[in-house]
């Protein structure tokens, strides 16, 4: 027995420092993030801990901590924590930590806080303008300006123009063209009138990219509704725009008959 | 006398084991697959046809792939829902699954557990190299560019599936039977044609005493109908009512005009559709809304019923299984003239036709989500989806497919009004609703006046309860794309080299802000509507 136990001793003063070299030196986040593209949440959370010294590793546990399921609002709360933390530094990490932070109080508590979200998206970008997560937070205070604050009730209030007022703090093309075209998708929403959305659209279109059924949809829109608006030409070019890039498509039929009816209304006026 | 028995044992036994061992190097298959991966695809289209498609494709592929091994799982349409939700929630669902948003009470199922496949859906599908597809996105190869799988996909941004057959519907008609009964085999052109033909088949019953009908009847067979004929009664209402100036009508949008008040069941239009359905299922066997399709198709096929209004998923199995000759049309459709629909005619409809269907998706849980991909890829190739039509006898997906001259009747032409608006399956409640009530409006003792009725005392509950439903599928979406795009960024700054993770990291915060943006539009239509309440 006494021979074991200098053996012990020895034994764990040779491991000690080889622990205390992996407890501190910096995860290799690559897997973390791979996990979390892979929507797999969980792994990031038995990979990293949340009090790991290094700030990078404390965000993608926050991120973990999100994603992770079943979600709670405590579990929110417990990831708020961690990038309350990281929030206030002058680096790229502080960024997306408060942008996460926003996002948070927006999508995921059981009962949203959307002034406060709207509040820490203001607030980035206040300190960061030309950081990523404050531009794109500019688009989800955008929406939040358009449909719910600062009192979605009240019919007489000018619901495009608090988004409007955004669009030059967007310096990343394609973020003020999804800014654009939200604002113009919620001009047909607020009924507002078809010069004051329409060009938002046309905006979004044009700096093109838009995936899935929106960027189709786009240009039967903007097709449709420069023809509700008496523009004839743009209709035309929008008509046969979505014929060549769609000829089969089942609304195909629908804008031929609008495009001969277009191109006499041009013909009627002289400008075929 | 033992041991000549003793013997007879021994060379019995002997001749056993020769057999065995025969049978285990000849026939049996190996103990270890040589091939490492196996991935597997689970539908519910075990009629006559489809299943036969779908090996010839797999048999091509693992000639062309020998590392991976293609299994068809076949699962009735009857158990397919509990089976998907158990299987998913378990983590065993298979690789590829076949899915439709009008499955009930499965609405959720895309958010949570398909993968979207938009990065491949812009690129060419490489398995149409040496075809006129070979530099075509892989979108843009279908016949109907994947519209209708999009109207139906949680995430305007992103692609979700790729579809195997065009589908639509028609009406088959019996020959002998008509010429028996007409004298003729001129099939009608028109509604008006089909109601003379009505009143000559049950003359011709009574007759003759024999049980026939003008149309086999079931409750599928029917509400394939009226989701025909209320698209054509309304289609004049669907334009007016496009706000979003789209030309076609989401789910969601159709509950948020019914909260508005530009539409319900008490619109004259739709009155008219559910009349022309009342007229024609007064032609089936009385009762017949308690049978399925299965039911309609014995009833046609032993030529008590002149006509069955069918899918075109039916129409090899009808074909194969009939002893008489039988001629496939279009549904007669009404016209200006029309007592009943004339009023709000606005031009000939589609029938169904234009989409395409039979929809596999990526199963996020799959462990070969690269060869499941690839297999799609080949499915919906021209080679694969000509070898679906040609032993399926189904219509292929795919632009660019020889159709065979038997299936060109199934074939829709753009030659009418698609807006994509039936008013039946905008959701789960209503769609409940309708099928509970429908014998209202069929039965004997039923009329449209009835089932209108009953249809609007359920109808503001099942509107709001099922655009709550979208809300909510688009947040199971959402909320985990917050943490997608974080992880994105991340790993593009530590890859600069790669040009894909900012691209998906764009595509994905594009998406995010679309459906995002139509949850507020949505709850907004929610809290601000009246009417309905």
């Amino acid at each position: 027995m006494r021979s074991v136990r200098p053996a012990r001793i020895i034994l764990s003063l040779l491991i000690w420092p080889l622990l205390a070299a992996g407890a501190g030196a910096p995860a290799d986040l690559d897997p973390a993030w791979t996990a979390l593209t892979n929507s797999r949440p969980q792994d990031v959370l038995r990979l990293l801990r949340r009090d790991a010294s290094a700030r990078a590793e404390r965000l993608a546990w926050a991120a973990g901590r999100i994603g992770a399921q079943p979600a709670s609002d405590a579990s929110m709360r417990e990831a708020e924590a961690v990038l309350a933390e990281l929030a206030p530094g002058p680096d790229e990490i502080a960024a997306e930590a408060a942008y996460l932070r926003a996002r948070i109080y927006q999508m995921h508590l059981s009962e949203p806080d959307f002034p406060k979200a709207a509040q820490q998206y203001a607030e980035l970008a206040a300190r960061r303008p030309q950081s990523h997560w404050a531009q794109l937070g500019l688009v989800k205070l955008g929406l939040l300006k358009l449909y719910l604050l600062p009192d979605s009730t009240d019919p007489a209030a000018d619901r495009l123009a608090p988004a409007e007022a955004l669009l030059p703090r967007i310096s990343e093309p394609l973020l003020r063209r999804d800014l654009d075209l939200q604002i113009g998708q919620a001009g047909i929403v607020l009924h507002q009138p078809l010069a004051r959305y329409l060009p938002h659209l046309i905006a979004a279109e044009q700096v093109g990219g838009i995936t899935g059924t929106a960027g189709e949809d786009l240009i039967v829109q903007i097709g449709v509704l420069s023809e509700r608006g008496g523009d004839w030409a743009r209709a035309r070019e929008y008509f046969e725009r979505y014929l060549a890039n769609y000829p089969t498509n089942v609304r195909a039929f629908t804008i031929r008959q609008k495009l001969e009816a277009v191109n006499r209304r041009l013909a009627q006026e002289g400008g075929a | 006398m033992k041991v000549r028995a003793n013997s007879i044992g021994l060379g019995l036994l002997v001749l056993g084991y020769i057999f065995a061992v025969y049978w285990v190097f000849t026939r049996s298959t190996p103990v270890v697959s040589s091939r490492p991966v196996t991935i597997r695809l689970a539908h519910w289209q075990i009629e006559k046809g489809p299943p036969d498609g779908v090996d010839a494709i797999i048999r091509r592929y693992e000639e062309l792939n020998p590392r991976v091994k293609v299994e068809q799982v076949l699962v009735p349409g009857r158990v397919y829902n509990q089976w998907m939700r158990t299987n998913l929630v378990g983590g065993k669902g298979v690789d590829l699954i076949e899915y439709g948003v009008w499955l009930d009470g499965l609405t959720d199922i895309p958010a949570r557990y398909f993968e979207p496949i938009t990065e491949a859906m812009q690129r060419p599908n490489p398995y149409n190299r040496g075809t006129p597809l070979e530099k075509v996105p892989w979108v843009l190869t279908f016949t109907d560019g994947l519209l209708t799988q999009r109207v139906s996909a949680p995430d305007p941004g992103q692609f979700y599936a790729a579809t195997l057959t065009e589908v639509s519907v028609r009406l088959f008609c019996n020959r002998n039977l008509l010429k028996e009964i007409t004298g003729s085999t001129r099939t009608p052109r028109t509604f008006a044609e089909l109601r003379v033909l009505f009143r000559e088949v049950t003359a011709y019953a009574n007759r003759t005493g024999r049980p026939i009908h003008a149309m086999a009847g079931a409750r599928d067979n029917a509400t394939w109908l009226l989701q025909v004929l209320l698209g054509g009664s309304m289609m004049q209402r669907s334009q007016r009512n496009d706000r979003h100036g789209t030309l076609a009508l989401y789910n969601w949008d159709a509950l948020g005009l019914y909260l508005d008040g530009h539409w319900s069941y008490r619109s004259p239009e739709i009155r008219a559709g559910l009349a022309l359905m009342r007229e024609v299922s007064l032609n089936m066997k009385p009762g017949f809304v308690q049978s399925l399709r299965d039911a309609a198709t014995q009833e046609f096929l032993r030529g008590d019923a002149l006509f069955i209004f069918a899918g075109t998923w039916d129409g090899t199995s009808i074909r194969g299984l009939a002893d008489f000759p039988i001629d496939v049309l279009r549904f007669p459709q009404p016209t200006k003239d029309d007592p009943v629909m004339g009023p709000y005619f606005f031009g000939a409809f589609a029938d169904g036709g234009g989409g395409t269907a039979m929809e596999f998706y990526l199963n996020k849980q799959s462990p070969h989500q690269r060869e499941a991909i690839d297999f799609l890829h080949f499915m919906t190739s021209v080679e694969g989806s000509q070898l679906f039509t040609d032993h399926s006898g189904w219509l292929p997906a795919t632009r660019e497919v020889r159709i065979p001259p038997d299936i060109v009747a199934y074939k829709t032409p753009l030659d009418c009004y698609s807006f994509g608006a039936e008013y039946m399956t905008i959701g789960s409640s209503v769609n409940a609703a309708i099928l509970r009530n429908f014998y209202l409006l069929t039965g004997a003792q039923g009329s449209v006046d009835r089932f209108v009725e009953a249809m609007e005392a359920e109808m503001p509950a099942a509107v709001r309860s099922d655009l709550g439903k979208e809300i909510a599928n688009r947040g199971i979406i959402v909320r985990p794309q917050d943490v997608r795009i974080m992880a994105a960024a991340a790993l593009s700054r530590r890859s600069p080299q790669d040009p894909n993770l900012p691209l998906a990291r764009e595509r994905l915060e594009s998406s995010q802000t679309q459906s995002e943006a139509l949850m507020l539009q949505m709850s907004r239509q929610l809290a601000v509507a009246g009417p309905a309440k």
